[in-house]
């Protein structure tokens, strides 16, 4: 675990200098939040936008070559892939923080009223979003660099187009299961958990076996 | 421990190149040059000893530890210098020091500030603000705070001036002065070797030539010099490789051949010679 943390701490250290642009990509989505008067849409973007810093890391690894930093620490391949999701993990959830906690007051300033499930229906649409970026994009980030991995990015957008697709073609009052999750806050805090942990768990998985595979 | 460093019958094949069947041992308390021309699979045979390439078949054994099964406890003794800087050019040394030394359990800080202060490294500097001789210097700093044994430098004084690349001899001969480390030093640049290496390993287009003492490689040959009439087509097909000159020719034989150049002057060899003079396989050099 701590060297799992110590890299998640390397790439801290790498992102540092453009702390101010992240915080930037944090900040606004606060402008479609009040455009739209939708926290679900504030949310939605703030997480798709802070998913796209998450090359950064790639990035200023790839400007310095700093591959062979990583190839000489003395820390496992698997503990490297593993620190780096837990890094893109906190900055997820940092700026899910951020966002629930400033978009409702920019909201209600503008008279929007924002019950606790929208507070939790964004939170979870939020992570699942978040979630499903980054899954697709990490080991895309591995296998093809900063540059190349970015064409990753679009597949979960893609996908979750498809998706809203989807969801309005089924009738969710004949589905007992789907209209059950969706209208019970804590089946669909509880699914969507499982769900982002298992996706996290397979791209890891891969992430490790492309980063073991990998020659620099 | 006696061996630092036990490389054996290492292969890695590449499309275009193979790295064939290299085996040498670097014993604890000296330097080795490994040296050949570029393209001869240095860089390659580093990269397999540190597995940022895997291997095709053999082993190595750093501080006698295996590099892949037990990877952790061989990289915690082992320092590398690469031929350009391998830190982000945006930190400062300050953040260099705070990213790497987490890494290491025996990081000494103070150290780490004495070498900065010897080497005339300011802390506040960035990274990108310093020289590729500084550069290189800071990341000999990283190996020396943690007490690396073994020193891995990869093509270290190519892109330095003179006077850095004797200060960079200068900092090796006093890091194994106590006996207790090793460097394995790759480069093209073999006039640095003839001062600093005790042990030569030689790769020549991705095969072992040679590996073991730098007076042992040496004596093995000798240039021999003559005039043009002397050069007869017999004595040519022995000798290992040939320089013409207008007024006569000079030539790499094998010491122990020397009697038959008899005739012709002889003279010590140096590392250049025979890197040189082998590279191009014995074929007449015009």
């Amino acid at each position: 675990m701590n060297d799992i943390w110590r890299a998640a701490k390397l790439d801290f250290s790498l992102v540092k200098p453009y702390v101010k642009s992240i915080c930037f990509t944090m900040v606004l989505p606060v402008v479609f939040a009040a455009v739209n008067r939708s926290l679900l849409t504030g949310i939605s973007f703030a997480m798709c936008f802070i998913a796209m810093t998450t090359g950064y890391t790639f990035s200023v690894t790839e400007k310095n070559s700093m591959e062979r930093l990583y190839g000489i620490l003395p820390i496992r391949k698997s503990d490297m892939v593993i620190g780096r999701y837990i890094f893109i993990m906190i900055m997820g959830i940092t700026a899910l923080i951020f966002s629930l906690a400033v978009h409702p007051v920019i909201l209600t300033i503008l008279g929007e009223s924002i019950s606790a499930f929208d507070h939790i229906s964004a939170a979870v649409i939020g992570i699942f979003l978040f979630a499903l970026y980054t899954v697709f994009q990490l080991p895309g980030y591995y296998k093809l660099g900063s540059i190349k991995g970015r064409v990753f990015m679009y597949i979960p957008v893609a996908g979750f187009l498809i998706t809203l697709l989807f969801l309005t073609k089924v009738p969710v009052g004949e589905s007992r299961l789907l209209f059950t999750v969706i209208h019970s806050p804590v089946l669909l805090m509880l699914s969507t958990v499982i769900l982002v942990i298992a996706m996290y768990a397979v791209s890891i998985r891969v992430s490790i076996q492309i980063l073991k595979n990998k020659e620099v | 421990m006696n061996d630092y460093l036990e490389v054996k019958n290492l292969s890695k094949s590449f499309e275009g190149f193979r790295l064939h069947d290299i085996t040498f041992t670097l014993p604890k308390g000296y330097i080795m040059g490994l040296i050949g021309p570029n393209g001869s699979g240095k860089t390659t045979t580093i990269k397999l000893i540190l597995n940022m390439l895997k291997r095709t078949s053999g082993e190595v054994k750093i501080l006698g530890f295996d590099n892949i099964a037990n990877e952790q406890e061989a990289k915690r003794n082992l320092g590398v210098v690469f031929d350009s800087n391998y830190f982000s050019d945006e930190w400062k040394i300050s953040q260099v020091e705070k990213s790497v030394s987490a890494f290491y359990e025996n990081w000494n800080t103070q150290k780490f500030s004495e070498t900065l202060k010897k080497f005339h490294i300011q802390p506040s500097k960035k990274v990108k603000e310093l020289s590729k001789g500084m550069q290189m210097k800071l990341m000999l700093a990283c190996a020396f705070s943690y007490d690396a044994k073994l020193l891995i430098l990869d093509e270290p004084t190519s892109g330095l001036d003179p006077v850095s690349r004797d200060e960079l001899l200068h900092i090796l001969s006093e890091y194994i002065e106590d006996g207790e480390h090793s460097v394995l030093f790759s480069t093209h640049l073999t006039r640095d070797l003839e001062r600093a290496a005790d042990y030569i390993t030689y790769i020549r287009y991705g095969e072992l030539f040679f590996s073991g003492g730098k007076d042992e490689f040496l004596d093995l040959f000798r240039i021999v010099k003559g005039g043009r009439e002397e050069l007869t087509a017999d004595l040519s097909k022995k000798m290992l490789g040939i320089r013409n000159f207008s007024t006569g020719f000079e030539a790499l034989v094998k010491t122990e051949d020397l009697k038959q150049y008899a005739h012709l002057n002889a003279e010590p060899a140096t590392i250049d010679d025979i890197v040189v003079f082998t590279s191009k396989r014995g074929e007449p050099y015009e």
